[in-house]
């Protein structure tokens, strides 16, 4: 029978766990929901944007833009991955980590070199661990993502692509599907196909209502780049709150496990206390007894 | 005067009110719109935005790159980021136009540098702008 002491030990400590358990929860509760703000604070931004878009490209069919151009000569791929700074949100890193060594296994045979653009310290770990060579760009999130930064991070690939560097690039991050759900994506982020409309004789129709100055071309050289970066920040986005999502609910599965793990002790606790209760009675009655 | 101006940045809509006149940094060269103006596309490059709302009322915006949609009610303005002048810090912007200049005078011009230049450069000239529309 464990030791009284022991046991209560025991419980003190992992009720201090619960504390902090429950305290991250909220704390990511809290931040879940400002990052699912900002999510919908780039919404209008990105809809006007793709619409444009898709106006625009239906006017100029065959003509192209740099970054539209699929690169003949196939030698480099560059893989960009996207994670949180920080861990504790159970699989949510390995996840995208996994995600990004299954396209490196299946599509580095492909192409001559493979570089890596990391974003979020724990894809720096892993991969400064096992791929340190192929790393080109490596930097932590950071505090609230910006559309600076994102946009920082699209104009060097577009620069790079542009310049023949990298002849495809390959976007990995978790998806923020739900509170419950983050799925690794991964999507072709260069060259960039522009979205294809879908009600194609409505936007037609719309399109030709609107006078293009100067020409369509000048307006797809200075769309295209920008919808490069809204796809990066958009990934960003969605990375942060998932990790806020995917932390909430292991922390509240934490918290679970230790109101059980409480129970399960204060009743090992008790138990041990009547014994050791029912041993004095024990003793003291047959102390008396030997009087008799 | 009812011509709605609608500013969006992917950071959420940055200025949504109805103005007399807009006066816009296009990159053919700055141009004006008024009410029943016609439909139409067009880029932006980075400058200075002009709100005239009536009169004698007119206020300054600084604008990044982007692009505007224009039809004969509406303006929308479509830019990585807009700041009026009065959200603009005198001080903190003088500080970050220094620090990003200095860094780049530091860089050295190579191949291996060109996007960190590019981006300092970046910097620099929407600090300036900045600092330009709020001295105006």
């Amino acid at each position: 029978m464990a030791n009284l002491r022991d046991i209560k030990r025991r419980i003190g400590s992992v009720q201090s766990t619960q504390k902090i358990t429950s305290a991250m929860k909220m704390v990511a509760a809290a931040k879940l929901r400002r990052a699912q703000e900002a999510i919908e604070d780039a919404r209008p931004y990105a809809v006007r944007m793709r619409s444009t878009l898709e106006q625009v490209s239906q006017g100029v069919l065959e003509e192209t833009h740099p970054l539209l151009e699929v690169h003949e000569d196939r030698r480099s791929l560059e893989v960009v991955v996207i994670t949180s700074d920080r861990g504790l949100a159970a699989a949510f890193n390995a996840n995208a980590i996994k995600a990004a060594e299954r396209i490196l296994a299946k599509r580095g045979a492909e192409f001559v070199e493979v570089g890596l653009t990391l974003l979020g310290k724990k894809a720096v770990d892993h991969f400064k661990r096992h791929r340190a060579k192929q790393i080109t760009y490596a930097s932590p999130i950071g505090g609230d993502v910006t559309y600076q930064k994102a946009a920082d991070v699209a104009r060097e690939l577009a620069r790079r692509y542009e310049a023949g560097d990298v002849d495809e690039v390959v976007l990995v991050f978790n998806e923020f599907v739900s509170t419950m759900t983050q799925t690794p994506r991964v999507s072709q982020l260069l060259p960039f196909e522009p979205p294809k409309a879908d009600g194609a004789e409505a936007v037609a129709e719309e399109a030709s209502a609107y006078e293009i100055e100067p020409d369509p071309e000048a307006l797809l050289a200075a769309l295209v780049p920008k919808a490069v970066e809204v796809e990066v920040f958009r990934a960003l986005l969605e990375n942060q709150a998932g990790e806020h999502a995917a932390r909430m609910t292991a922390m509240e599965s934490a918290t679970k496990n230790t109101e059980e793990l409480i129970e399960k002790l204060t009743l090992q606790y008790n138990r041990a206390r009547q014994a050791a209760i029912t041993g004095e009675l024990v003793e003291i009655v047959t102390g008396a007894q030997a009087l008799d | 005067m009812a011509l709605e101006l609608v500013v969006v940045t992917p950071e959420g809509e940055a200025l949504s009110e109805t103005v007399e006149q807009v006066v816009l940094p296009g990159e053919a060269g700055e141009f004006g719109v008024l009410e029943s103006h016609e439909r139409f596309l067009t880029p932006l490059s980075p400058g200075p935005m002009q709100i005239v709302r009536g009169g004698a009322n007119r206020e300054w915006a600084a604008i990044s790159s982007g692009f505007a949609e224009v039809d004969g009610a509406h303006v929308v303005v479509l830019v990585d980021r807009c700041r009026r002048a009065s959200e603009i810090d005198h001080a903190e912007t003088e500080a970050r136009r220094v620090e990003a200049a200095d860094a780049l005078a530091a860089l050295p011009e190579d191949e291996e540098h060109a996007g960190e230049r590019l981006r300092l450069a970046g910097v620099v000239a929407t600090a300036e702008l900045e600092l330009d529309v709020v001295g105006r």
